[in-house]
C-alpha cells in the first residue's frame, strides 16, 4: 500500500480517495466489484479473491446523466449513484452486483445493466419476508449467483475458501462492534463523523485490508490524547443511507452520535454469519434476516388472532432497545432520504417503538444533496433545544 | 354542448357497459354481504396469486388501492391525506396509502372501527386480515404493515419473485420461483383457514382457478383482435373492461361469458374495419396508470386522430400458456400469477432488453400494435409506475424509431395533471410522429 499513515488518519485518507486503493489493486490484477447495497454477500467475492467496493453517490455531484434513466421523483442514493456510474467515476470497475433489497435499487439496477458494458452484471432477488420458503428459496438466488461469479473468475467456489472469508467478514464485524464500544463512554473516545469516515473506508478495500485499518484504528482511538468533547446530547441516528462525513459532522455539531443505525454505520455489522454446514444457508440467513433495514417485513406472530401492536414493534424494532439503554441514548433523529419508501412508512411506528422507551425522537427527511446541510442543521438544532 | 359531442368520439363498444358495471355492483354487494357478517379482507392488487384463494373461500375482498382512486376522484381524499400526514407519513408516499392511512387512523381512532360517515361507496368496513403483496414495489407491503398501528388485523405479504432478465434463463430458476411459490400458498390457505374458521374446498378452488385463467385468456386475445388496423377498440373500453380479469371482480363464470361477448363485437369490427375512432391517423401506446379522474382528455385526444391502441402493462393479462397439465391447483395458480412477469422474458432476453418485465413489454407492444407514438404518464407519488419510462422512452426511439410523450400527473393530487397544458403538446407531438413516420419508411 503506498501510504504510511495509519489509524484515523489512514481511514480519512481513504475516505476522502476511496478510488485510489482500487486503482491499484487493479493495477496488480484484482477484480473488483462494485456493490449498492449492504445486502450483497461479499463473503463470495473475498473467497474467489474479488475485491467488493461499494458504489456510493456524491451529495456534491450534480445528478445529469442519470436523468436520461431515471426520474427525479425516485431515490436520490441510487440516481446520485447511477449518474457516477454512468460519468465512469469508477472506471477500475469489472462489474457490478445488484440486489432486490428495495424497489428502487431493482428498479435501478433494470437500468444500470443496459446503460453500462461491464464485463459481469448479476442481479440477485431477494424475497420481502422471512418466512422458511422464500430464505430456501433466497439461498437458491445465491447459489446462481456463486455460479456466476466462478465463471467470471474461472475458480471454483470451495466451501474452505467461502468459510475461511465468513470467518474474516465477521472478524470485521466484531472488530467494527468494537470500535463502536468506543461510543459508550461519556464523552465518547472516537466521534460518529470518524466511525462513518471508517466503515467508508471500508466499503473501499479488501476485507483483510479493512480488518488491518479497524485494528489500527481502535488502538489509535485507545491512545488518543484528543478526545472529542462532551457535548449537550448523546444521539443515535436511525435510517437508511448515511455515508456522508459532512451530513454527520452536521448533526454533531452540537450532539454526539454515538450509535448510527443505518447502512453507513453499524447495521451490517451487528451480527454474524453462522457458519453452517453449508455456507450458503449461513449465509442467506443473515442476510435476509439479520440485517434490520426497513425492506424486510416482519411482524410480531401470524397465529391467526389479533395483531398485537406492542409484538409487532418488537419484532421490528426490538433490537434498539439494548442500545438506547447501553449506550445511554437521549434522543433519536430518525434521518430519512427522500423517497425511501421502506423507511418512510416506518417512521411513525418506529416513533412510537422509541416513544415506548421514552425516548424522545425526531423525523428529519433531507435529499441527499449538500443543499439539504443547512436546513438539516436548522431541524437538528430545534430537536436538541426540545431535549436539552 | 361541444364536451358533449368530445365524449361520444369515442365509438365505445356495447359490451364493455356490463363489465364496467360488475365493478360497482360488486362493490356494493361485498359491502352489503360484510355488513350482514361475512368477512373481508383488505387485498392489494396481487396480480392472479392470493386472489383465486380469497374467491374460492367466499371471502369479500376490498381493494384500497382502488379505494384511493374513488376517494380522489369524488374529492373525499384531501381529508384522508391530511389525517396522514398528522400522523408522521411523509407526503411523498404513495397517494393511495396515504388515502388509506388517513382513513384507517380516522376509522379506528375516532371512530372505533365504524366506517367514517363521509366516505364514498359506503367506504372500506374493517378488516379480518389484509393482504399484502411484494410484488411491483415496495409500497404494496410496507403500507399494509403500517397500517399495524391501526388494524387489529395480522397482515400476509404474498411473495412475488421479481428475477433479472439473464438470471431467469439459468438452470432451475423457473423452477425455483414455482417451489417457493406453491409452499407460499400452502402456508397461505392454512393462515386463511384459521382466520375464517373452516376449510378451503379443493374443488372449489380447483374450478375458480380454471375460471381465471380462461377468463384471462380470452381477455387476452381480445387485445391481440386490437392489432388490426384500424383498432377496433380503444384502451379506456380496455380500463373499463379490466376489473374482472385484473381483481377478478364479480362471478367468474359471468364475466367469462361477457369477454366472451367482448370478443365477438370486437371480432365483427375487425371484420367489417370498423374503429374505435372517426379516423385512426395515429395508433398510440399508453404507459403506465391512466388519469383516472380526467379519463375524457382521451375522447379529445381522438378527435385528433389518436387511437390508443395498447395500454398498461401492469393492467394486462399474463400472455397465456397451457397449464391444463398441472393438477394441483395451488400450483396452476402460481405458473399462472408467475406468468404475469415471466411471459415476456425469454422475447426479452433475445432481444437483450435488459430492462425485462417492465419496460420490454412497451417494446413489444409498439412494435406488434404498430404504434406511431407512446403516451408516458409518469406520476409523482407512485414511482413504481414511472421509474422506467425514461427507460421506455429511450429504447423505443432506439429500437423502432417511435417518438414518446411524457405527460406528469398523479394518481390523487388531480392539479398535477393539465390536461389543457397537454393538449397544448399534442400538435408538435404529431409533427414528431409524421417526422418518424418517414423515417421507419425510409
Amino acid at each position: 500500500m503506498s501510504s504510511k499513515a495509519s489509524g484515523l488518519a489512514r481511514a480519512r485518507e481513504v475516505y476522502s480517495h476511496r478510488a485510489q486503493r482500487a486503482r491499484e489493486l487493479k493495477a496488480e490484477g484484482s477484480k473488483i466489484l462494485g456493490y449498492p447495497c449492504a445486502y450483497v454477500p461479499l463473503e463470495m467475492l473475498t473467497a474467489l479473491d474479488v475485491v467488493p467496493y461499494r458504489t456510493c453517490g456524491d451529495i456534491r455531484e450534480p445528478v445529469t446523466e442519470a436523468d436520461r434513466a431515471l426520474p427525479g421523483s425516485f431515490c436520490p442514493v441510487m440516481r446520485t449513484c447511477l449518474d457516477c456510474a454512468l460519468k465512469n467515476r469508477d472506471d477500475f470497475l469489472d462489474g457490478v452486483v445488484a440486489i432486490h433489497s428495495c424497489d428502487p435499487q431493482e428498479k435501478t439496477a433494470r437500468v444500470w445493466e443496459p446503460y453500462t458494458d461491464y464485463p459481469y452484471f448479476h442481479f440477485i432477488d431477494m424475497p420481502g419476508t422471512v418466512r422458511p420458503e422464500a430464505l430456501a428459496y433466497f439461498r437458491g438466488q445465491l447459489d446462481d449467483f456463486r455460479k456466476t461469479l466462478e465463471a467470471f473468475t474461472g475458480r471454483e467456489l470451495s466451501r474452505q475458501r467461502l468459510a475461511a472469508a465468513i470467518e474474516c467478514h465477521n472478524r470485521q464485524r466484531r472488530l467494527v462492534r468494537e470500535l463502536y464500544e468506543l461510543t459508550r463512554p461519556s464523552p465518547p473516545l472516537v466521534t460518529g463523523s470518524e466511525i462513518l469516515q471508517v466503515v467508508k473506508a471500508l466499503m473501499s478495500l479488501p476485507v483483510a485490508e479493512g480488518n488491518d485499518l479497524l485494528a489500527g484504528v481502535i488502538a489509535d482511538v485507545g491512545n488518543r490524547s484528543d478526545r472529542p468533547a462532551r457535548k449537550s446530547a448523546r444521539l443515535l441516528t436511525w435510517g437508511s443511507t448515511l455515508d456522508d462525513a459532512d451530513v454527520m459532522q452536521v448533526l454533531e455539531f452540537n450532539a454526539n452520535v454515538v450509535m448510527d443505525e443505518s447502512c453507513g454505520g453499524i447495521r451490517a455489522y451487528r451480527g454474524e454469519v453462522k457458519l453452517t454446514a453449508d455456507p450458503l444457508e449461513g449465509l442467506a440467513d443473515y442476510y435476509l434476516k439479520e440485517i434490520t433495514c426497513a425492506r424486510t417485513f416482519r411482524q410480531g406472530s401470524l397465529s391467526g388472532g389479533a395483531k398485537d401492536y406492542a409484538a409487532d414493534l418488537q419484532s421490528r424494532f426490538g433490537y434498539l432497545k439494548s442500545i438506547v439503554r447501553d449506550w445511554q441514548i437521549d434522543g433519536a433523529i430518525m434521518l430519512l432520504v427522500r423517497y425511501c419508501d421502506p423507511f418512510a412508512f416506518e417512521m411513525p411506528s418506529v416513533k412510537d417503538y422509541f416513544d415506548t422507551l421514552g425516548l424522545p425522537s425526531t423525523y428529519i427527511e433531507y435529499d441527499y444533496t449538500a443543499g439539504a446541510l443547512a436546513p438539516l442543521r436548522t431541524r437538528v438544532e430545534a430537536f436538541l433545544e426540545t431535549i436539552s | 354542448m361541444a364536451a358533449e359531442q368530445e365524449k361520444k368520439v369515442i365509438n365505445r363498444l356495447a359490451s364493455m357497459k356490463p363489465l364496467r358495471a360488475k365493478v360497482n355492483e360488486t362493490y356494493l354487494r361485498s359491502l352489503e354481504a360484510i355488513q350482514s357478517g361475512k368477512p373481508a379482507v383488505w387485498s392489494m392488487l396481487n396480480f392472479y396469486y392470493g386472489d383465486p384463494i380469497l374467491k374460492a373461500m367466499d371471502i369479500e375482498v376490498v381493494y384500497p388501492e382502488n379505494y384511493g382512486a374513488i376517494a380522489a376522484a369524488t374529492g373525499a381524499a384531501p381529508q384522508y391525506l391530511e389525517r396522514a400526514d398528522a400522523e408522521g407519513f411523509p407526503s411523498h408516499l404513495c397517494g393511495y396509502s396515504l388515502v388509506t392511512l388517513g382513513y384507517a387512523a380516522r376509522m379506528m381512532k375516532e371512530l372505533k372501527g365504524q366506517v367514517p360517515p363521509e366516505a364514498p361507496f359506503g367506504g372500506m368496513p374493517r378488516p379480518l386480515f389484509l393482504m399484502a403483496s411484494a410484488a411491483v414495489c415496495d409500497a404494496r407491503y410496507k403500507w399494509f404493515q403500517a397500517l399495524g398501528r391501526y388494524m387489529d388485523a395480522p397482515v400476509w405479504t404474498l411473495e412475488a419473485p421479481a428475477p433479472g432478465v439473464r438470471e431467469f434463463f439459468m438452470e432451475g430458476y423457473f423452477e425455483s420461483m414455482v417451489e417457493m411459490g406453491v409452499k407460499h400458498l400452502r402456508d397461505f390457505v392454512s393462515f386463511v383457514e384459521g382466520m375464517v374458521g373452516r376449510k378451503m374446498d379443493r374443488d372449489k378452488l380447483d374450478h375458480t382457478a380454471n375460471l381465471m385463467i380462461e377468463v384471462n385468456r380470452v381477455w387476452h386475445e381480445i387485445s391481440e383482435l386490437r392489432k388490426a388496423r384500424p383498432c377496433p377498440m380503444h384502451s379506456r373500453d380496455f380500463w373499463s373492461a379490466m376489473p374482472a380479469a385484473l381483481f377478478l371482480a364479480g362471478d367468474l363464470e359471468d364475466s367469462l361469458r361477457l369477454y366472451q361477448d367482448m370478443y365477438r363485437e370486437v371480432k365483427e369490427r375487425v371484420d367489417n374495419r370498423v374503429c374505435a375512432i372517426p379516423e385512426e391517423k395515429y395508433r398510440l401506446v399508453f404507459a403506465e396508470l391512466p388519469p383516472w379522474h380526467s379519463l375524457d382528455f382521451f375522447d379529445r385526444l381522438a378527435a385528433r386522430g389518436w387511437n390508443f391502441v395498447i395500454e398498461s402493462f401492469g393492467y394486462r393479462p399474463p400472455i397465456p400458456i397451457d397449464l391444463s397439465g398441472v393438477t394441483d391447483p395451488l400450483e396452476r395458480i402460481t405458473r399462472f400469477s408467475l406468468q404475469f412477469f415471466a411471459g415476456y422474458y425469454d422475447d426479452a432476453s433475445k432481444q437483450n432488453v435488459l430492462g425485462g418485465a417492465f419496460a420490454y413489454p412497451y417494446l413489444k407492444y409498439a412494435r406488434e400494435w404498430q404504434c406511431d407514438g407512446a403516451l408516458l404518464h409518469p406520476l409523482i407519488s407512485c414511482r413504481s409506475a414511472s421509474t422506467h419510462l425514461p427507460y421506455v422512452s429511450n429504447l423505443l426511439m432506439e429500437e423502432l424509431k417511435v417518438p414518446s410523450l411524457s405527460i406528469e400527473g398523479d394518481i390523487v393530487d388531480l392539479r398535477l395533471f393539465n390536461p389543457e397544458e397537454a393538449l397544448a403538446r399534442a400538435e408538435p407531438f404529431e409533427q414528431a410522429m409524421d417526422h418518424y413516420r418517414r423515417v421507419r419508411r425510409s
